[in-house]
């Protein structure tokens, strides 16, 4: 998908400009940023509800920016879910079929493969109504997912969500993407949320790209004082001692008016005094250490699997399991792109972190208090067998679970 | 519903009192006033014409009102609706008098209507338009289209727009999108409307009396002179009931209608 030379106003100043966007096929890409920064917006105009003043949007490079949202056949997951309330579940899938007039033994085929893949067969012929906040974002994910859209669209789908059920369901969310292999675009004003699920993330800030690139780059690397302010945010953490392992506890967020605590710097900002350091283990290069115990996945099995196993599991598993999902779409490769295996949900995983981060992050004063945030448990992929002391280095990288 | 309920069954009992040579009520009860309406097409006639109206009118502000309602309910230009909601209300606004007196104005033989006909050659001599049904329908419509706007356009604001962006996303037409998402959501609005200006429209009187004159067919106008030109209380009681079972058996069948309505399309 690309976007050129965007602008876009309601009838007034722009609010949104994008000089280019590229978003290659089958990535997760997440648009991050404060509120009121176009995020639904863009949003919007992707879908074709909102005709951009200038500038194009392309899907698998047809020029779609005259394209009603009809024709567009992109997949859009509301914030509201906006389900049909008059139909029931099974109806609110395949409704997108219907348009399309898919014949009906296929639809059947179609809809139950989508019911099974969020979990929901139990469900079909209840009414949105009757289910709980977390089913009928799955449903309204599944709804989008059965039509095969060209790209899936997701505005800020788990912020009515509790903590707990918001974790699950964008893990969740994450596995479902890489079955299924669609092109992704993720709104969220939560950046840990962003830097745990995406391959990239997109930063707007004030109608304008602040910057692109991969979760690693944004957070280690951020080229304006404002990436590194929002990213940095709530990574800024405070370790403690407990058993069996590291605990951190996001720090406040900053007063709007109030100067920004200097202790506060991206990255470096992990540091209770350790007591008598030793030295951090390093795993073999290659694979991914465990975390505290297996970590249990959308379907239940556990998620830490070796890289190269895991890429064959993934192969293997998809055709069989959603083969009716991934058929069809004549002309368009549905395979997912071989990628390296991305990191994980950040719950567990953490992106690749340099061998001694204790070289290039210099000891800094605590920060953060912990009344004022989350606590969370991140188990630092470094402390294989738990540790009772937690290391600067230990939750320093891209924490999602404050 | 007790100062509904007494008058109410007050006029149960007088409908169903014997009459003197002069008309006047006397003790005891029968049925022969029912047997009255029911045997004299100039009683009975004026109910089936008196539905027919409200038929005619029902359908026409369920039409008319519908895109006047979801304007109201859809545009975002503040303006736009606040000239269109008055216009709307407009007849609620006027005496029934004067708004009547109006249609006289407009329809009489050398009104502008008239002239305005005769101007492009429709027409050679002056119509008797105050004496057509149709303007009276027409007037009636004008009275009762602000009631099917306003129970429409509460139920269509009520839609969320998301719902039918997402319709959009899922690649239904405009078309699909008003008979699957827009139609079964508002039909609750669209029951509501149809059944306030059934009943309404039932009842209708002084509008009709005022555009059409006294002489019609209508069961509002035959229940008024009954009671008062011929002074035959019971008569005109029993009419009224009549009225009342025909307008409660219409309200209780749309009402059905939705719902077998909103059921089909579950189903
Ligand atoms: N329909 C509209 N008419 C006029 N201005 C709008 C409209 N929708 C949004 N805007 C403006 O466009 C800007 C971007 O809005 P947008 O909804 O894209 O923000 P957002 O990034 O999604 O914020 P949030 O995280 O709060 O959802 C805002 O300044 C908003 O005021
Ligand atoms: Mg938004």
């Amino acid at each position: 998908m690309e976007i050129r030379g965007l602008s876009v106003g309601y009838g007034g100043p722009p609010v949104l400009e994008l000089d280019e966007l590229t978003i290659e096929a089958g990535e997760f890409v997440s648009v991050l940023g404060p509120s009121g920064c176009g995020k639904s917006t863009l949003l919007s105009v992707l879908a074709g509800f909102v005709a951009p003043t200038t500038g194009t949007v392309a899907i698998d490079g047809q020029d779609v920016t005259h394209v009603a949202p009809n024709r567009r056949e992109t997949g859009l997951v509301f914030q509201s879910y906006a389900l049909f309330p008059h139909m029931t579940v099974r109806r609110n899938l395949e409704y997108g079929l219907r348009t399309r007039r898919v014949p009906r033994a296929e639809r059947d085929e179609r809809v139950a493969d989508a019911l099974r893949l969020v979990h929901l067969s139990d469900y079909a012929d209840r009414y949105p109504q009757q289910l709980s906040g977390g089913q009928q974002q799955r449903v309204a994910i599944a709804r989008a997912l059965v039509t095969r859209p060209r790209v899936l669209l997701l505005d800020e789908p788990l912020s009515n969500l509790d903590a707990k059920l918001r974790r699950q369901m964008r893990h969740e969310l994450r596995e479902l993407q890489r079955e299924v292999g669609t092109t992704t675009v993720f709104v969220t004003h939560d950046q840990a949320e962003a830097l745990a699920l995406s391959d990239r993330v997109a930063l707007l800030a004030h109608g304008g790209l602040e910057q692109l690139g991969t979760p690693e780059e944004l957070y280690r690397a951020p080229r304006t004082r404002f990436t590194a302010d929002f990213v940095a945010r709530r990574t800024c953490c405070r370790c403690a001692r407990r058993t069996g392992g590291a605990r951190c506890w996001a720090a406040p967020s900053r007063a709007p008016s109030g100067p920004r605590p200097s202790r506060c710097v991206p990255s470096t900002s992990c540091s209770s005094t350790p007591p008598a350091p030793r030295p951090p283990t390093v795993p073999a290069p290659g694979t991914v250490p465990r975390a505290h115990g297996p970590v249990r996945g959308l379907h239940g099995r556990a998620l830490r699997v070796p890289p190269a196993r895991r890429r064959r599991h993934r192969a293997a598993r998809v055709p069989a399991r959603h083969a009716a999902l991934r058929r069809g779409r004549a002309g368009r490769d549905h395979v997912v792109r071989r990628r390296p295996p991305a990191p994980r949900d950040g719950d567990v995983t953490t992106p690749p972190v340099p061998a001694d981060p204790a070289a290039e992050a210099p000891a800094s004063a605590p920060c953060g208090r912990r009344d004022a945030g989350a606590s969370c448990a991140v188990t630092s992929r470094r402390s294989r067998p738990p540790r009772s002391s937690c290391w600067r280095s230990s939750c320093r990288s891209p924490v999602s679970s404050c | 519903m007790l100062a509904f309920l007494v008058p109410l069954a007050g006029l149960l009992v007088l409908s169903l009192r014997p009459t003197d040579a002069m008309n006047n009520p006397l003790p005891g009860l029968t049925l022969a006033q029912y047997g009255e309406v029911f045997s004299t097409p100039y009683l009975w006639g004026s109910v089936v014409e008196s539905l027919w109206l409200a038929v005619r009118v029902s359908l026409t502000c369920l039409v008319l009102g519908f895109p006047v309602a979801w304007y109201l309910a859809r545009s975002t230009s503040p303006v736009g609706k606040a000239v269109v909601f008055v216009v709307t209300l407009s007849p609620l606004l006027t005496s029934e008098v004067v708004r009547s007196f109006g249609w006289r104005v407009v329809m009489a033989g050398e009104g502008p209507v008239n002239v305005a006909l005769q101007a492009l050659g429709l027409t050679d001599e002056s119509l008797p338009l105050l004496r057509s049904p149709w303007t009276v329908f027409l007037a009636v419509v004008h009275v009762l289209l602000p009631f099917a706007v306003l129970a429409l356009s509460a139920s269509l604001g009520a839609i969320d727009a998301n719902l039918l962006r997402a319709s959009a996303d899922l690649g239904a037409s405009g078309v699909r999108t008003f008979r699957s998402v827009v139609l079964p959501l508002a039909t609750p609005g669209v029951v509501a409307a149809l059944v306030i200006v059934f009943s309404l429209s039932m009842g209708v009187y002084v509008t009709p009396m005022l555009v059409g004159g006294a002489n019609q067919s209508l069961a509002g106008l035959r229940i008024q002179t009954e009671a008062m030109v011929a002074f035959d209380q019971p008569r005109a009681a029993a009419l009224s009931f009549v009225l009342l079972t025909v307008t409660l058996v219409g309200c209780a069948l749309i009402g059905l209608l939705g719902r077998a309505a909103e059921r089909g399309r579950r189903g």
